[in-house]
């Protein structure tokens, strides 16, 4: 039994780390765009489709390292050209733009890769067990954990010590002062934008070696992000990261107990802590309306 | 004059209604089509009293359509085979979930109450999806049919006869629209209005703007869980998939494409996005993203919708 | 006992000290002024007072009832209305909707999904005596966004009487006008107060306007008051002109 609950525990740690990867690239756009992306999932699923086309020139390895660059570039490209011209107006529009974005995302990916789901090769050694008593931790789960580590690390180095990190933050909290004090708030918001998808992209090729690729892998993980964020506080990137671990643990745990459970439970701890703080655990109140 | 456009072009408009199973196949459409439209429509309506008379965008509408859709499916299936009573237990259902889930977000505005509402439709998506035993799973419910209107005197065979079955969701419709209107120039609409327009101003006229939120999206909701069970006669069957977010986009697309400022324009917006969907459908596989695109310039290009842009157009 | 009674309230927000142990009374009938340079704390103590946010220490009493925690909106209901610094209104309803509204809501109107005949007309008549007083009669059926600025401003005023209140609060009423519009406002509040009794709080920037119009004045600064008096000790107060003189206002 121990040997279960500890399989699920590090197993929901695992999905949370990744829920938290996803969250945090959708919190960066959300405060300071006030955009909603619809569209990460999509972008999640080309990052794990390029580094899979990438893959026989460049190994393993070169399509980690460049794919999820290459989606942030086409990030930087549908903000510059389509989701900027809706900053001015009400958030709908934008909500409503990155709905239809997903629509043709899903589509382009299955006419470029096929609507089969096709298996993503890692490193023979990062594919078996670490050991013969914890069977179930393979390398390339801890492998995702350490780069989602490595990967959430540097989001918060660039906040903390860059000097665009210090004007995104600045701008998240108040951009007419950013603005006056002559940053230049379009290229500010293109930037994260472009920082945002990076993290989706990486997101994407990691999903693409435990979960194999298909045009929908993005639909599935998007929803317990949106809940990530809710549940770790709007406005807050720890916050986002808090809350994308304990769902995981939270439904791991769950898998335990009910299986059947395993989706609802993260959906009903975000109920409990609407309730009780409406702005989420690590949120700040003044970002509610 | 205003006034009186607008009251020549609701009775044209229920002309059409009234006609459509006649001059529809005309066109190349079937009765079937015009009836999806009709139930889409009030979807869209319900999401747009929300949207557009109260100014607060749900996302997660689909949570009371496929409550409606599986509280009628269900108590058609195991309770007692009516069709009304079906459509009163939807309906019951559909208004429970949204006050519960109201209470829970009525403190929040813009995107964050987006992002919530589409949060917690999910809930019912997994319950759906996970509770086979009961609902029929990913498979859906399956296995129960609309039942013939009994009247007494008469009765009204809905189930076989396409045309009929037209006529009772469209009476329904005209019942919810009616409903909307008169609440939208009631004092009570005008309260959301008020919120609409500026929140702060609303808060210091007396109105208490998270209570009447609140009762807006319940009755909204109610509006849409009548669309829901109506869907689920439709086709004799209901899946998980009434629940999920895209579902939802789906109705605020539609509202938006309309027009979100006046009260048919999610009608209009139901009808172009249904037989748009129905012969692209047909032609493509890749239909998807061709609505895709189609949101994405609608969006970018005409953000006051279908009725938006002709009023424009007139110089109203 | 005073109408208004506010004692010793503070406002933080985190380590500004927006409003420093303010206390401030209105007696039935009176006109407070309430002045001071900018960023002196004066939107903050109006908000306070309406029910914006909370003050984070001290109280305040309506009537001798403390409604320090009772919300904004229920306020209004025991008759404190207010208008905002920037105009505060239904931009897309026309200007009889935007009355329409708060007199409904003071009818007790504002839950009923329908509405009788009986009652329609006695709003009607309410609303278009208001469009009167307000000069507002021949603009009642234009959408309210597409006003002059000086008859948004009297369209916000109006809406706020709409409440019948008892105690009136002004955030610069004037501000942004011209001289004839200012010389209109002016002639509108005096009324309310010198004929229809009614006890306003005023802030305001024009010095003319406020030692025409007020009875007792507050200066604000920095969040503390500086002085509180009747227009010649202000006028008099070597701190006021201080203050004044060293903020170049």
């Amino acid at each position: 039994m121990t040997q279960v609950i500890l399989f699920n525990v590090l197993n929901g740690l695992i999905v949370g780390a990744f829920y938290a990867l996803m969250a945090l690239g959708l919190s960066l756009i959300l405060n300071l765009s006030g955009v909603i992306n619809f569209a990460h999932g999509g972008f999640l699923a080309l990052g794990a489709y390029l580094a899979y086309s990438l893959a026989p020139y460049l190994g393993f390895w070169g399509g980690l390292a460049l794919a999820p660059f290459l989606t942030a570039a086409l990030g930087l490209i549908i903000e510059r050209v389509l989701i900027r011209r809706l900053y001015g107006r009400d958030p709908l529009y934008s909500l409503l733009l990155t709905f239809g974005l997903a629509f043709i995302f899903q589509d382009a990916l299955r006419f470029l890769w096929g609507a089969q789901s096709v298996p993503y090769q890692i490193p023979g050694w990062l594919a078996s067990p670490l050991s013969a008593s914890l069977f179930f931790l393979t390398g390339y789960r801890v492998f995702m954990v350490v780069i989602v580590a490595l990967a959430v690390t540097a989001l918060f180095l660039i906040l903390g010590y860059t000097r665009l990190g210090i004007r995104i933050r600045a701008g998240t909290l108040d951009l007419d002062t950013v603005s006056v004090l002559g940053v230049n708030v379009r290229v500010l918001r293109n930037l994260n934008f472009g920082l945002g998808i990076y993290l989706a992209g990486l997101a994407g090729v990691l999903a693409a070696g435990m979960l194999g690729l298909s045009p929908t892998i993005g639909d599935t993980l998007i929803m317990p992000s949106f809940v990530a964020i809710i549940v770790g506080g709007l406005g807050s990137l720890p916050g986002t990261l808090a809350g994308g671990l304990l769902i995981g643990i939270a439904s791991g745990l769950t898998a335990v107990f009910l299986p059947a459970g395993t989706e609802a439970v993260i959906y009903v701890m975000m109920a409990l802590v609407l309730m009780v703080r409406p702005h989420g655990l690590f949120g700040d109140a003044g970002r509610l309306r | 004059m205003k006034n009186l456009e607008g009251r020549i072009g609701t009775i044209i408009l229920w002309l059409l209604l009234l006609t459509a199973p006649y001059w529809m196949p005309l066109f190349g459409g079937y009765t079937g089509l015009g009836t999806r439209v009709l139930v889409l429509a009030l979807a869209a309506m319900s999401v747009n009293f929300l949207l557009g008379f109260t100014g607060v965008l749900s996302f997660g509408h689909a949570a009371f359509f496929g409550l409606g859709a599986y509280g009628a499916g269900m108590t058609i299936k195991y309770i007692y085979a009516s069709t009304m009573l079906g459509l009163a237990i939807g309906v019951l259902v559909g208004i429970l979930g949204a006050m519960i889930i109201g209470a829970m977000i009525v403190r929040l505005r813009g995107v964050y109450f987006a992002m919530v509402t589409i949060a917690f439709g999910q809930v019912f998506y997994f319950v759906a999806f996970r509770w086979s035993s009961l609902t029929g799973g990913d498979d859906g419910l399956t296995g129960w049919k609309r039942v013939p209107l009994d009247l007494g005197v008469t009765q009204i065979d809905i189930l076989h006869n396409d045309i009929a079955f037209y006529y009772l969701v469209l009476v329904c419709v005209a019942v919810c629209s009616a409903a909307m209107a008169l609440l939208l120039r009631s004092p009570f609409g005008r309260t959301l209005l008020a919120i609409r327009e500026n929140e702060r101003r609303a808060r210091f006229l007396g109105i208490p703007v998270d209570k009447h939120i609140w009762m807006s999206f319940v009755c909204s909701a109610a509006f849409c869980s009548v669309a829901g069970a109506l869907y689920a006669y439709l086709d004799n069957f209901v899946d998980p998939r009434a629940f999920r977010w895209e579902q939802s986009g789906d109705f605020v697309i539609m509202a938006v494409l309309g027009g979100m400022r006046s009260f048919w324009g999610p009608l209009i917006g139901a009808a172009v996005f249904v037989v748009l969907q129905d012969k692209i459908s047909s032609v493509t596989d890749y239909w998807m993203s061709i609505l895709g695109l189609l949101f994405v310039l609608a969006v970018v290009f005409f953000p006051r919708g279908v009725l938006g842009v002709v009023k424009r157009k007139q110089g109203l | 006992m005073s109408l208004l009674d506010v004692r010793d309230v503070s406002r933080h927000f985190g380590s500004l000290v927006a409003v420093d142990h303010v206390s401030f009374k209105v007696e039935p009938g009176e006109l407070r002024a309430v002045i001071g340079p900018n960023g002196a704390g004066k939107t903050t103590f109006f908000n306070l007072i309406s029910g914006l946010f909370p003050p984070s220490s001290g109280s305040i009493l309506l009537d001798g009832q403390d409604i320090t925690t009772v919300p904004a909106h229920r306020r209004v209901g025991l008759g404190i209305s207010r208008t905002f610094q920037i105009t505060e209104i239904f931009p897309e309803l026309t200007v009889r909707d935007n009355l329409l509204i708060p007199v409904e809501s003071a009818a007790g109107l504002r839950l009923r999904p329908w509405i009788s005949r009986a009652d329609r007309v006695k709003v009607a008549d309410r609303v278009q005596e208001l469009l009167e007083s307000g000069g507002l009669a021949d603009k009642a059926e234009r959408l309210a966004g597409e006003l002059s600025h000086g008859d948004q401003r009297a369209t916000e005023i109006m809406m706020s009487l709409a409440l019948q209140p008892r105690l009136l609060l002004l955030d610069e009423p004037t501000a942004g006008m011209g001289d004839q519009e200012t010389r209109d406002v002016v002639r509108v509040i005096r009324n309310l107060h010198k004929k229809e009794g009614l006890s306003i709080v005023l802030i305001e920037h024009d010095m003319r306007v406020i030692f025409h119009l007020a009875d007792r004045i507050m200066v604000l600064a920095e969040g503390a008051v500086l002085a509180d008096g009747t227009p010649a000790e202000i006028a008099a107060d070597e701190r006021v002109q201080a203050a004044y003189l060293g903020s170049a206002e």
